[in-house]
């Protein structure tokens, strides 16, 4: 186990490479120009020239390249043109943020997902089973820009049951559990936004895998024997319909992460999300670069302990 | 993973098409009722974090819209753009025009309770805003000739010839004074100084939650009486315009300085709100959206074409339309709200399909059996495809096919000013304060770089660079206005750019705050609330 642990993470350092090189290009090579978007309107050639010089921006490309790995290899991910602080120090001020809305859509959607699904195939062919399908549908259409736009005019705008913006009261935040229930009160249109794909998607596998799984013989001998339904759902069904939703809940980490940013920017959510997008729109380099790394490690982070989940879920599945 | 990459980038795709255009421009009084009390806290809507306080080396506007109120210039200027005493309380021009002599307001403290003087002053301008302020490195390097500090509280510009425009140039978002005794010895770009900012302006910094809001303090020891009389401002960081009007009505934010057109009228109508035009704020005043023309390739280095293209182009039905009315239709090539400059009476070219066909007839562009004459790419930051729509339907008209190259803002930028392709290229030109500071580097001929926002068009005029420089070095108004005037007719005549529309931007605050300085970097320094 402890050796399948480390053969995978060393295998994940040339994945990360290749990714950092390619978005070294990617980014470099994209149009538009940090100087002259940082001097915006205004600014001269001279100015221009320094301010490439002091970025490093006036080498060539491939030495800019080796230059930047070999600073990175020594811990050093250099300074972010428009915070002008080091990057890692920009975005560990952002992480918590999105980690929260990140893990509270992950752990929602999840648990209603299973509920749902479960529901829908106890009570299959009845009308709450085709209002949950016709839901589910419709929310895996729907993308995340557009319902959280909905979900503001409803229910914050409109009905005024949540805060429109923000991830905690601008005037004067109360302090102690008051400041839990504060952000436990800007968190949810925004965990609703970002989870509602996923839970869509866990509720469908969940609803079809219990579905067949309640076929099988081994559930007539659990009935047989006189359990009741939910104990035979839950304890001989559920079990062997959860490794697909394993595989789909931690293999979406990435679209997780995707949506945070669009999630992010309509609900003033002060994330990572909202950095990626300034970043990108200002052609901060160290930063971005930093952020794709940050990101490309969690993803990979996150495929690795699905596969960990899987072999502890199925003992079939060996970990060698 | 090469899937979540593809995701990221289409979801960055799609953000960016949707970011809010910039507004700006034009103002207006509001009313106040009452006298100034003491007490109370303003949450401002803020659209990006400013990522640190130190404004001096930066001319962004999300680093100035937050931390200007930390800071002073030695200038305030008022509604009017009239220069009036902050640091500075009085101020003497030589009669040549060269030398601008500064008596500083004594006794003005640091946040930490230093004591300000004429050497911060210096060293402000010789090792921070000449070295990192873009637009006053490029405004003032050229001309100056030396700062000197006589005695601690009198200030000396000296200039290589007479300089009109400074006075202008020295208000807190031109140039903001920091302290000598913080960054003396350090490279004030990387600073840890820059996120515990000590300035002398009325209110200091208590809270940077990054990426959620700044929370300011009442600075006890101001040096203007009574000021400020707020006790608090908070900048909450929303980076969408319509989620900040969202906010302001329901009551969680109390001021927004970008209303989009659409919201406007429900804001006016709620009556809970103060609405107020401004063509100015931090980073940028007194815009015009401009249509720059590349003079380069034909047909457009031909005159009667751009003059074919003016008669045709429909400037109100844009107005209308993409600005839902807010602002007005361009007349010059200085901004009508720089009204000592400001040149109404000069060629014009009313909407008149048959004198653009007669034009671009005579100009040798004959219709093709399809009735088209010739091809244009207009190349456009996403915020102008609604303009780029119509103008489509409005050139077809007189026989041109306008075709439309939507891109994100920095690559369109980019293919205008850096790599100069396209035909019809697309800026919010901002005037500034002053035409030398916003207008000079769209018509000079030694502006024709790889620089943002220069003279795109590639124009070149002997006699308006003369006329630019003439403009400049003077110190009388009437003298400079000449100037200014004679190349306002020049400019209409030959029309290297077309100015669409002044755009004015409406701020909107709720009704118990008065007497903001919405058109300036110090925004909050007089405000106050109804209890």
């Amino acid at each position: 186990m402890a050796r399948y642990v480390v053969r995978r993470m060393l295998q994940a350092i040339p994945v990360l490479l290749a990714i950092l090189v390619a978005t070294f290009f990617l980014i470099h090579t994209a149009p538009g120009d940090p100087v002259t978007i940082l001097a915006g309107d205004g600014g001269d050639q001279a100015y221009y020239d320094a301010a490439r010089a002091r970025f490093g921006l006036d080498r060539p490309l491939p030495e800019q390249l080796a230059i930047y790995l070999a600073n990175a290899v020594r811990g050093d991910f250099g300074y972010s043109f428009v915070h002008r602080r080091p990057v890692f120090d920009v975005i560990a001020d952002r992480v918590p943020a999105t980690l929260l809305l990140m893990l509270t859509a992950l752990a929602f959607s999840t648990a209603a997902g299973i509920a749902l699904g479960a529901l829908a195939a106890r009570r299959s062919g009845e009308p709450a089973d085709h209002a949950i399908v016709v839901c589910t549908v419709a929310a895996s259409a729907t993308p995340a820009f557009w319902l959280g736009q909905v979900l503001v005019i409803v229910f914050a705008a409109g009905l005024g049951w949540f805060p429109v913006q923000g991830m905690t009261t601008a005037r004067g935040s109360p302090a102690g559990p008051g400041a839990v229930l504060d952000v436990i009160h800007h968190l949810a249109l925004p965990a609703l936004t970002l989870g509602s794909l996923q839970l869509a998607l866990v509720t469908r596998l969940v609803r079809s895998g219990l579905r067949e799984a309640l076929r099988e013989d081994y559930v007539r001998t659990a009935r047989a024997k006189g359990l009741t339904a939910r104990a035979v759902v839950a304890r001989h069904g559920l079990p062997n319909t959860l490794l697909p939703v394993i595989t789909v809940v931690g293999g979406h980490f990435g679209t997780l992460l995707t949506g945070a940013v669009l999630t992010e920017i309509i609900f003033a959510w002060p994330g990572l999300g909202r950095l990626l997008y300034d970043a990108t729109l200002s052609r901060d380099y160290p930063l971005l670069m930093a952020m794709f790394i940050v990101a490309s490690v969690s993803v990979v982070t996150a495929n690795l302990l699905t596969d960990l989940t899987y072999g502890m879920l199925d003992p079939r599945v060996r970990l060698a | 993973m090469r899937a979540f990459i593809g995701q990221l980038a289409l979801a960055l795709i799609v953000a960016t098409a949707c970011a809010p255009p910039s507004v700006g421009a034009g103002t207006s009084a509001v009313a106040s009722g009452g006298g100034p009390r003491r007490g109370g806290s303003m949450v401002i809507a803020a659209s990006a974090d400013p990522g640190h306080f130190n404004p001096a080396i930066t001319t962004a506007g999300g680093t100035h819209f937050v931390a200007d109120s930390l800071y002073n210039g030695l200038i305030f200027l008022d509604e009017k753009l009239e220069p009036k005493p902050d640091l500075a309380d009085r101020w003497d021009i030589s009669a040549d025009g060269r030398t601008y002599t500064f008596h500083l307001h004594p006794g003005v403290k640091w946040h930490d309770g230093q004591p300000f003087s004429s050497a911060d002053v210096k060293f402000s301008f010789e090792e921070v805003l000449l070295k990192y302020h873009a637009r006053t490195k490029a405004g003032l390097e050229a001309v100056l000739a030396g700062i000197d500090a006589p005695d601690p509280d009198t200030v000396i510009f000296r200039f290589k010839q007479a300089y009109g425009p400074l006075l202008q140039r020295l208000d807190v978002v031109e140039a903001p004074i920091v302290a000598k005794h913080i960054y003396t010895g350090l490279d004030p770009t990387k600073a840890d100084a820059n996120l515990k900012p000590v300035g002398t302006g009325p209110f200091k910094l208590a809270e940077y939650v990054k990426g959620d809001r700044v929370r300011f303090e009442r600075n006890d020891a101001y040096f203007k009486p009574g000021r400020p009389y707020l006790d608090e401002l908070v900048f909450r960081i929303i980076p969408q315009s319509n989620t900040q009007v969202l906010a302001l009505e329901r009551g969680e934010i109390d001021y927004v300085s970008g209303i989009p057109g659409p919201d406007l009228e429900r804001l006016q109508k709620n009556g809970g709100y103060t609405i107020a035009k401004s063509g100015a704020g931090s980073g940028g005043s007194f815009c015009i959206t401009t249509l720059i023309y590349n003079l380069s390739r034909p047909p457009l280095d031909r005159v009667e074409v751009r003059q074919g293209l003016a008669y045709a182009i429909d400037r109100q039905q844009i107005l209308d339309q993409v600005y839902f009315g807010q602002g007005r239709v361009a007349t010059s090539a200085i901004a009508s709200t720089i009204t000592w400059a400001h040149n109404a009476n000069v060629a014009k070219y009313p909407l008149d399909a048959g004198r653009a066909n007669q034009l671009l007839d005579a100009a040798g562009t004959k219709r093709a059996a399809d009735g088209t004459r010739f091809k244009l790419e207009f190349v456009h930051a996403t915020s102008f495809a609604k303009i780029g729509e119509l103008m489509r339907q409005q050139l077809a008209a007189v026989g041109i096919d306008l075709q439309l190259t939507a891109l994100e803002v920095n690559a369109a930028n980019d293919r205008t000013f850096i790599k100069k392709d396209f035909d019809i290229g697309a800026a919010s030109y901002c005037n500034g304060p002053d035409p030398e500071i916003g207008v000079r580097r769209v018509y000079v001929s030694n502006n024709i770089g790889p620089i943002l926002f220069s003279n795109g068009a590639g124009y070149r005029n002997p006699r308006v660079d003369q006329l630019f420089d003439t403009a400049a070095a003077s110190v009388d108004r009437g003298e400079r206005a000449k100037a200014y005037y004679e190349i306002q007719d020049i400019v209409a005549r030959d029309i290297p750019d077309w100015g669409l529309v002044e755009t004015e931007g409406y701020r909107g605050w709720a009704k118990r705050f008065h007497d903001l300085s919405y058109w300036s970097g110090d925004l909050a320094e007089a405000a106050w609330q109804e209890p």
